[in-house]
């Protein structure tokens, strides 16, 4: 157990005043800059690397590492109280979180998501600690030929995000696929539906088109109504009941499993673990119907999944050097500026910085819940405030998040595009998520198979030669045989129904 | 006595009055450094290092922008439309923005002329290297091999077009009948993850991005592509000694603006980063990153810039020119 | 409620009708692109095949949503009524305009305007509140993400 005693060190190491500091103001900025729509983790991060030159490398990791994590929180606290995603792997909070807090329960909500993120960056750390180096070997299994697999496998899942309608959420997804594709091609290299727009070479910004989406949608919706409801949160309010808890402990439990695992694979982005999470969810929920109107699992598992996926990003990224988000590229970019390399090598070298740093990771996510748990009362009476003056505010701040994105007023425009899209696309019923699904995902799956037949120079049975890749695209059929079968009575039924 | 001559000398006199001042009064307010690809890359790296020395230098912060996408096409071509005032300069990395430029499908609204160099700060010369354990213990194994089963080694880039593209061309160029079955990547890191897992061969990367995996004895170099050893890796042979004489390839890294920056702007933002990249400070943290400094001002670098654009333009014809 | 009812059922087979057609355009504009390369699926193929397969599930949709069967309950179906519409319709017109003069103006000035014409039109009426929200919304926003977080926001011709 010569992991557990490196990590006794660490701890030591970590427990000094400084370092408690660096990791307390690395959680409050994190979450103050989660807050902001549009600035997110990345930004946020690379905005304050400049201040951790001033600090010892340790020192800076602990703070930017930090500051990680609590973007991650903030992003949920918006997607929660404002529907507005933060970034991608916020969009899912919205589905139910948000549902909650319009119910007068967006305490709970925050409350529950900080337990599970904490319990599954707690299992995520101990796991890491404890199987670092085999955890490494099973990432690189992972080539794209699985990556495609895997992505295709994510993509039949919608079917278990799809509502009443399975058609609905086929276009939707389809609608999202399509529109991913739009810029600089992974094939040759030229654009595709630019029509000459050079902002769009690099394809509409998923945040843009998210903070639309959700965000400016939700804002739209609210004005229009005579009055809105004024939300009381009451003391009773913050706490799940009985029978919350009892649903919430599964969804946990599941979420720290699906986020663990999929976080070893570099790469994949939150957005996938988050999404399945949802959808076993729903899955293995005695109340599937409760989905979108305020489900706690809805809010539970994917928090969790989200969390344990970011911590176990780490793994790759210090036992091999592979960032697996923006995000960690940055934190990469502060390691290398401190002349530290992560990899094995780095293990070797200094392991006392790397421990350090891993227990770090353990007190930041106890921070996180020390410090948020309690505020969530506070951060939920935001809704209190009247309309007229949340929305003004909430509409600056997004449209200086999208600008700031690129310095680009064009991604304004994107996301008042898409504020138009999203909010009609409410008033006829269409839903969003499988959308936001498709944008993520098709690029991803065009560029991962174009690069396995690169590999292969054409031929396209290296996907059939690979067994996971293989095994992946099987389950992928079964998956959508299995909801089309499933589906298929309510569907003719529908067919028949009377209005 | 205002003859129309004397207005006209007072009126020149006036504006370079004004331009010099204008270049005294040079910054009074924040700079952007634009950086074309993501924040934590190997160009952004260098551009907070020597933006934190420029800082301190010029009294005013220089913060540094990310505007990233399209292999760098985005940020060009935002940076070619910017005002020419010197408030917003940034990175163009060669010959990623000659590539762009010259191929006709990016339809890159920018051409050679669109910008003004300034300084040139990261010279990252072209390296082939291999997992540790491959079968593949020098450069001429890889072209013997290659040219015995051409098509069928993976070589791995880190983008369409990349100098790590340009380098895969020339070396098939010096070695007629040798060829590589091309995988493009997005960057560094998906490069050596590929390797590591066995789903690529070799690999063409730059020093700077690989030189500490060589040091852990994960990787293997097999050769540098520059006219003199790396001083980061002082044991890796290089394609010239070797004989390969028109292998010369690598990546730079150097700050310019729009086009029509007056000229005393320019001479004042090249003092500033000047002094700033010959600093201490940056020296030892480029140095612990691995970027190879080769500074170069004024008409070196626009010399420099011209030559890397026509050796781009005759890679990409002859490529075009072979039987596909 | 009959007549309300009708009018989403048509709104609802025009919109997917919309759809239905956005995905024959991109189809069309991607069989422009070649639909194979030397190695497999060229950059046409995809966008192709999708668009064709959007369509036809769209399609469908304006066919069930003829027939009344997509349509929703509660509040979101229905159509606002006048203040409602104008409050939605002035909101988008502000966010359009801020993105408009954002770069021509500068962030403070715009954020200046933006907060004080919502308010206004959002029905606020005291003065003292606008003007501070205002103040608040474009200077101090501005000196905390400019100055202290580095953030690069847009100074317009007239310097601010």
């Amino acid at each position: 157990m010569d992991s557990l005693a490196h990590l006794m060190a660490g701890f030591s190491a970590a427990m000094t005043p400084a370092y408690l500091t660096y990791a307390l103001i690395g959680c409050i900025f994190g979450t103050l800059i989660g807050v902001l729509p549009g600035l997110g983790p990345a930004a946020g991060t690379a905005i304050l690397i400049p201040i951790t030159f001033k600090l010892d490398p340790t020192g800076a990791i602990i703070m930017l590492a930090a500051i990680y994590y609590g973007a991650m929180y903030g992003g949920t606290i918006t997607s929660v109280l404002l529907n507005v995603p933060g970034e991608a792997a916020s969009v899912i909070t919205c589905l139910d979180g948000h549902q909650m807090a319009k119910q007068g329960r967006g305490g709970t909500a925050l409350g529950i998501a900080a337990i599970g993120s904490f319990v599954g960056g707690l299992f995520a750390t101990v796991a890491l600690v404890l199987v670092a180096p085999p955890l490494a070997k099973f990432a690189l299994t992972f080539g794209p030929p699985e990556y495609f697999a895997l992505m295709v496998f994510g993509l039949c899942l919608v079917s278990g995000l799809a509502g009443k309608s399975l058609a609905a959420a086929m276009v939707m997804t389809a609608f999202g696929l399509i529109i991913s594709l739009i810029g600089i091609d992974p094939v040759r290299g030229a654009p595709r539906f630019t029509f000459s727009v050079p902002e769009l070479y690099d394809g509409l910004g998923v945040v843009p088109v998210v903070m639309g989406l959700f965000g400016i949608a939700e804002i739209l919706i609210t004005a229009e109504q005579r009055s809105r409801d004024m939300i009381r949160t009451s003391f009773k309010g913050l706490f799940p009941s009985r029978a919350e808890w009892r649903r919430s402990w599964g969804a946990i439990a599941r979420g720290t499993g699906i986020g663990f695992f999929l976080g070893l694979i570099p790469g994949i982005g939150a957005i996938v673990p988050t999404f399945m999470s949802y959808i076993v969810e729903k899955r293995v929920s005695k109340t599937p119907e409760e989905f979108g109107n305020g489900a706690i699992e809805g809010v539970a598992g994917p928090e969790t999944a989200n969390n344990a996926y970011a911590n176990a990003a780490m793994v790759p990224f210090l036992t091999l050097g592979i960032p697996s988000s923006p995000t960690i590229a940055v934190l990469m970019g502060a390691f290398i500026i401190n002349g530290l390399t992560p990899g094995p090598f780095l293990f070797q070298e200094r392991p006392d910085l790397v421990w350090t740093v891993i227990a770090s990771f353990f007190i930041g996510n106890v921070m996180l819940l020390v410090l948020n748990l309690p505020l969530v009362g506070l951060w939920a009476k935001i809704l209190e405030v009247p309309f007229k003056y949340l929305a003004v505010g909430v509409l600056l701040f997004c449209i200086m998040g999208a600008y700031s994105l690129k310095q680009s007023p064009f991604d304004v425009w994107v996301m008042l595009g898409f504020g138009v899209l999203g909010y009609l696309f409410r008033k006829v019923n269409l839903p969003v998520a499988p959308l936001v699904l498709g944008l993520i995902l098709g690029p991803a799956i065009e560029t991962s198979l174009r690069t396995s037949l690169e590999m292969s120079a054409g031929d396209f049975g290296i996907l059939a030669e690979r067994p996971l890749c293989l095994g992946l695209l099987i389950a992928s059929a079964l998956v959508l045989a299995a909801s089309a079968l499933s589906l298929a009575p309510r569907a003719l039924r529908e067919g028949e129904a009377e209005v | 006595m205002k003859t129309l001559f004397n207005r006209m000398l007072a009126a020149t006199g006036a504006l370079l009055l004004a331009g010099t001042a204008a270049a005294q009064d040079f910054p009074s307010r924040q700079v952007e450094l634009m950086v074309a690809y993501p924040a934590g890359g190997s160009t952004d790296i260098g551009a907070r290092i020597v933006a934190s020395v420029a800082e301190k230098i010029m009294g005013q912060p220089m913060v540094v922008v990310n505007k990233g996408g399209a292999g760098g096409q985005v940020g060009w071509t935002d940076m070619a439309s910017r005002k020419s005032d010197g408030y917003f300069i940034g990175y163009i990395n060669l010959p990623a923005t000659n590539t762009v430029i010259l191929d006709p499908e990016r339809k890159a609204s920018f051409g050679i002329d669109a910008f003004t160099p300034i300084i040139n700060q990261v010279l990252d010369p072209g390296l082939v290297w291999v997992r540790a354990d491959s079968p593949y213990k020098s450069f001429k194994d890889l072209m013997e091999a290659a040219k015995k089963q051409p098509g069928t080694i993976r070589a791995a880039t880190t983008g369409i077009l990349s100098d790590d593209h340009l380098a895969i061309l020339m070396a098939e160029e010096a070695v007629p009948g040798a060829t590589f079955r091309l995988v493009h990547l997005k960057g560094g890191a998906e490069q050596f993850k590929e390797i590591m897992a066995g789903n690529v061969d070799v690999a063409f990367d730059n020093v700077g991005s690989v030189v500490n995996r060589i040091r852990s004895g994960e990787a293997r170099g097999l050769i540098v592509m520059d006219t003199e050893r790396s001083k980061f890796l002082p044991d890796v042979e290089t394609t010239v000694e070797l004989g390969y004489k028109t292998v010369v390839s690598n990546s730079t890294r150097g700050i310019a603006g729009p086009a029509g920056i007056p000229a005393p702007v320019v001479a004042k933002l090249a003092d500033i980063l000047g002094k700033a990249m010959a600093d201490p400070d940056h020296i030892k943290k480029m140095e612990g990153a691995g970027l190879a400094l080769k500074i170069m001002k004024g008409d070196e670098y626009k010399k420099y810039y011209a030559a890397t654009h026509a050796r781009a333009k005759q890679l990409m014809d002859w490529a075009k020119s072979r039987p596909q | 409620m009959q007549g309300g009812l009708s009018y989403t059922r048509e709104f609802t087979a025009g919109f997917t009708a919309s759809l239905c057609v956005f995905f024959l355009v991109m189809a069309f504009v991607s069989y422009g692109y070649a639909l194979q390369d030397s190695l497999g699926p060229g950059p046409g193929f995809f966008p192709f095949w999708l668009g064709l397969l959007g369509a036809a599930i769209s399609a469908t949709l304006v066919v069930q949503s003829w027939r009344g069967l997509l349509v929703l309950e509660g509040e979101e179906s229905k159509w606002p009524d006048r203040t409602g519409a104008i409050r939605t319709i002035v909101l988008l017109a502000g966010i359009a305009i801020a993105a408009a003069i954002l770069e021509p103006l500068g962030f403070r000035i715009t954020a200046f305007a933006f907060t004080v014409t919502m308010l206004l039109a959002l029905g606020v009426r005291r003065l003292v509140i606008i003007v501070v929200f205002g103040l608040v919304s474009g200077f101090g926003l501005f000196h905390v993400f400019y100055y202290w977080l580095k953030v690069p926001l847009p100074i317009g011709a007239m310097g601010l």
